[in-house]
């Protein structure tokens, strides 16, 4: 099979033999096949990545500002709350000032009627108690008296006359 | 101790199992290797091909993926910077001739050398009939790109640019093109397939240092000259298509070149003119 074809020519190497057109198809083909079969879905593949990591890119931009969107409406909101709390803080002082102040005349005015009232009170007992008073120490007097002097004056008439002159001998005196 | 000397007849240059077929003479091995390594080639081309057609939403590539790519993209990106844009031709060529190249330069490194007259699968690049297959294919492609990109007429009136007296060198230029880009992959390749045949020669015992050490430089001689080989092709692409800017450019440079001279002559003067007054 390996028959050696000795001509002149084929000696040396730098001269191509037929080898060269199996050589040249072979190169054709594989230069077609690659072409078509394995280097177009390896492009795609290389720009879909590249696509693909992009659009990534895309997102984390559009995410990051839109969460720093919210944060800064958060933190709006966060010192709006801040305000209204103050607000609603101050408005409280206020009230609460207002109601003690509001307590405070009621009460007074409560204790103002109080006292007026005991005043009225102790007036009207004083004079119960002295009119009382005026009724019973003529009997008590007398009573005494009676005992002392050791006569009895019981006897009415007699009663009166001694128990007038004895007031009109303190009104005298006085 | 015959086993140290290198014996002449030991080695041969150039010579194939050969058959011949209807008066034509073929170099079987080199045929034969040409095809385990055109389907290595395809078969990690198709491979990565049912790879990718399972890709996932994350767009994570395979090992072999990240192996096609970077070379996809290199190539891509020197085309698209030489001629402009990623030429739907030009970079599928680069791409296959470097791959191809590759791995019929790295078939030389596994040992296949059964005995002393049966190599089944020496590096068919170092055969010129597959170098010379390659230059064929890189140069037609350039000059069918020339003429397309330029014209009949423009391609034809660039080989009398820029003086028409140098008509013969750029000729010359344009045959002398694929001549050395085959015979260099070729030369490189053969070369180190003698050295091969060389450290064979060393005795089993010692053989194995010098062994290991050139195949590691061979293996960075085989992907330099297959990297070569494809920079060169987008290159004389890039040449073939190139219009004027490119001697307009060259002029400009020289003259502000030359303009740059004349200041520092005029400087230099200045500095000088009070010399010879003392």
């Amino acid at each position: 099979m390996a028959s050696v074809a000795i001509t002149p020519m084929e000696s040396n190497f730098l001269v191509p033999n037929a080898t060269y057109f199996v050589e040249l198809a072979a190169f054709v083909l594989l230069l077609f096949l690659l072409a078509k079969y394995v280097i177009p879905p390896i492009n795609r593949a290389m720009t879909a990545r590249q696509d693909a990591i992009r659009a990534e890119f895309a997102e984390l931009d559009e995410a990051k500002s839109e969460a720093s969107k919210a944060e800064e409406e958060f933190k709006s909101q966060i010192a709006d709350a801040r305000h209204e709390a103050a607000r609603i803080r101050e408005e409280a002082r206020e009230q609460g000032a207002q109601i003690i102040a509001e307590m405070r005349e009621q009460a007074q005015a409560e204790a103002a009627r109080i006292v007026e009232h005991a005043h009225v009170q102790i007036d009207a007992d004083r004079k119960a108690a002295m009119a009382q008073l005026r009724g019973e120490v003529g009997t008590l007097a007398t009573t005494l008296a009676g005992r002392i002097v050791g006569e009895s004056l019981d006897d009415d008439v007699r009663q009166s006359r001694v128990v007038d002159r004895f007031l009109s001998e303190l009104e005298g005196a006085s | 101790m015959t086993g140290l000397l290198p014996l002449e007849s030991e080695i041969k240059i150039g010579e194939h199992d050969q058959v011949t077929w209807h008066g034509m003479t073929f170099n079987m091995d080199t045929i034969y290797s040409t095809i385990v390594a055109g389907a290595l080639v395809l078969i990690l081309g198709f491979w990565v091909r049912h790879q990718m057609k399972k890709t996932t939403e994350d767009h994570v590539p395979t090992k072999l993926q990240i192996l096609w790519e970077a070379v996809v993209g290199e190539v891509n990106k020197q085309v698209s910077d030489n001629l402009g844009k990623v030429h739907p031709f030009v970079a599928p060529l680069a791409i296959a001739l470097f791959f191809f190249i590759l791995i019929a330069n790295w078939l030389e490194l596994i040992p296949t050398e059964l005995n002393h007259d049966t190599h089944l699968l020496p590096a068919p690049t170092a055969d010129t009939n597959l170098t010379y297959a390659l230059a064929t294919v890189t140069m037609v492609s350039v000059w069918a790109y020339g003429i397309r990109s330029k014209g009949t007429r423009g391609y034809f009136k660039h080989f009398t640019e820029p003086f028409p007296v140098l008509l013969p060198l750029n000729i010359l230029e344009e045959l002398i093109k694929p001549i050395t880009l085959a015979l260099r992959l070729f030369g490189n390749i053969f070369a180190g397939g003698i050295m091969l045949a060389l450290i064979g020669m060393i005795p089993i015992y010692a053989f194995w240092a010098p062994n290991i050490l050139w195949k590691a430089f061979d293996m960075v001689i085989g992907a330099i000259q297959a990297f070569i080989f494809a920079l060169l092709t987008v290159l004389y692409f890039a040449m073939a298509g190139a219009g004027h800017e490119e001697h307009e450019l060259h002029e400009e440079f020289q003259e502000e070149e030359r303009r740059k001279k004349a200041e520092a002559e005029a400087a230099h003067a200045d500095e000088a003119a009070p010399v010879p007054a003392h």
